[in-house]
């Protein structure tokens, strides 16, 4: 069985300004509900770890009541950073292997978490293909500085799962060795760990900006009317 | 899976014809059928007839409640979720009206019409949801009357395009869950509510409760889902 580690708990007033992104509401409903609603269907997941801003847990609590959500949630507060976050979810996971994902990512679904853990490996992040050419660069002269062979980068998505154990090493890895990683996968695979990838959907975004907030509300509200019909 | 179906106004017209067609109706799958009415000799014999043809064995429980009654209904769904867990199919069906000019409208009985037509489907969804149902399918019956002013039917009309507003949120928000909401709009149907909004008119001259109940199960099928429409107008 699982535990998902869902974070909520970064404040930015990229979105609203004022509240924590993740409170924030797309087509009317708050973010974080997407993500519990899809998670709570997963049979496998049977603790959801959940991270609150600090002063926001009362309203965090009250979504996930309101929404009748079946598995049993734990509250921690959010770190300063989001190795931190992790850090303290960690402390209260009563299962060997963990999912995490975001809650600033309302288009996931049940399906992706499923793929994830019926895979056979225990270090699994789902990842896209990048149809775009990235350049390295020296940003500080503006100079290319060479190539990068776009069949072999992916666009880390979430969600991901990991086991426990190796997530704790990782962490403790980058605590040792004083490196800071956006998010885990990366982390893990650099750690040592063996990590593989599923591919995952290019309607699985992340939410930071307004304009985010507004195409994920048409890829919510059924934008995907064919012209043709 | 066997599924739980819950049905308003069930004692008589489209609620009654709705859980009649069900109960026959091997493919959609329906073992439980909770009935919700006001009691009356009417709602008793509904269900006497009902259970003396019942060839699938579905299991018909009877609840008697005034939907106009928010704290009955609260404690009516406790008791539902506890005894029958979710309910995959809701008919919103039940409705009231008592048709009078502007000037002569009781505020209370206008909140009536509001309780029953609109608080109720509300209440209803809400509080199951919060028990914990996913629905598959919800219902909600309003009318043709909601859809534009009549004259003389003031609260009922308003009360209608309430539900027709609030079947679109419905069908928005539970896209969460999967659900599929459906909003019918009937004309003119031969029911009790009917003679009250039109005493003159002769019953048999216009659609029947079974043909909306026809509607209903068709939603209910496997080709429902193909019937997009956010109020699905049934008329003659």
């Amino acid at each position: 069985m699982y535990s998902l580690l869902l974070l909520n708990g970064g404040v930015g007033a990229r979105v609203a300004a004022g509240q924590p992104k993740q409170l924030i509401k797309v087509k009317g409903i708050p973010i974080l509900v997407y993500s519990l609603v899809a998670a709570d269907a997963v049979p496998e997941i049977d603790q959801i770890v959940l991270n609150y801003p600090e002063g926001w847990r009362d309203e965090v609590e009250k979504v996930v009541t309101d929404y009748a959500i079946k598995t049993p949630v734990t509250y921690v507060p959010a770190g300063t950073s989001r190795h931190e976050s992790v850090a303290r979810m960690l402390e209260h996971v009563t299962n060997d292997d963990v999912v995490i994902h975001e809650s600033a990512r309302p288009l996931v679904e049940t399906a992706d978490f499923a793929r994830l853990v019926a895979s056979e490996h225990r270090n699994v992040s789902l990842m896209l293909e990048i149809p775009f050419t990235v350049a390295p660069v020296e940003p500080e002269s503006r100079r290319v500085t060479g190539y990068l062979e776009r069949s072999t980068l992916r666009n880390v998505q979430l969600p991901q799962k990991f086991s426990r154990a190796d997530l704790e090493d990782a962490h403790a890895f980058a605590r040792r060795e004083d490196r800071l990683f956006t998010e885990d996968a990366t982390l893990v695979a650099v750690a040592g760990h063996d990590v593989r990838f599923v591919d995952g959907s290019d309607r699985n975004i992340k939410v930071t900006t307004p304009t985010d907030v507004r195409l994920a509300t048409y890829l919510l509200t059924g934008g995907e009317d064919d012209w043709n019909e | 899976m066997s599924k739980t179906l819950l049905v308003t106004g069930a004692s008589k017209g489209i609620g009654l014809e709705t859980v009649r067609r069900f109960m026959t109706n091997a493919e959609a799958d329906v073992s439980t059928v909770l009935m919700l009415a006001r009691a009356s000799d009417e709602f008793t014999s509904a269900v006497e007839e009902l259970r003396a043809d019942n060839p699938r064995g579905v299991t018909l429980v009877p609840y008697t409640i005034d939907l106009a009654d928010r704290e009955a209904i609260i404690a009516l769904v406790g008791e539902i979720s506890r005894e029958h867990g979710s309910v995959d199919v809701l008919v919103n069906n039940a409705g009231y009206t008592k048709p009078v000019p502007l000037q002569q409208v009781d505020f209370a009985d206008f909140e009536r019409t509001m309780a029953v037509n609109l608080y109720a489907p509300f209440t209803l969804v809400q509080e199951l949801l919060h028990h914990g149902t996913q629905f598959d399918l919800v219902v909600n019956i309003a009318s043709t009357a909601g859809m534009n002013g009549r004259s003389g039917w003031l609260t009922y009309s308003a009360s209608k395009a309430a539900m027709i507003n609030m079947s679109e949120v419905m069908r928005e928000e539970l896209a969460i869950y999967g659900t599929r909401v459906v909003c019918i709009s009937p004309g003119r149907t031969a029911t009790a509510l009917r003679r009250v909004l039109a005493p003159e008119e002769d019953p048999s001259t216009i659609m029947q409760p079974e043909h909306v109940a026809a509607v209903i199960e068709m939603l209910a099928s496997p080709v429902g889902r193909y019937v997009d429409s956010r109020n699905l107008v049934v008329r003659q």
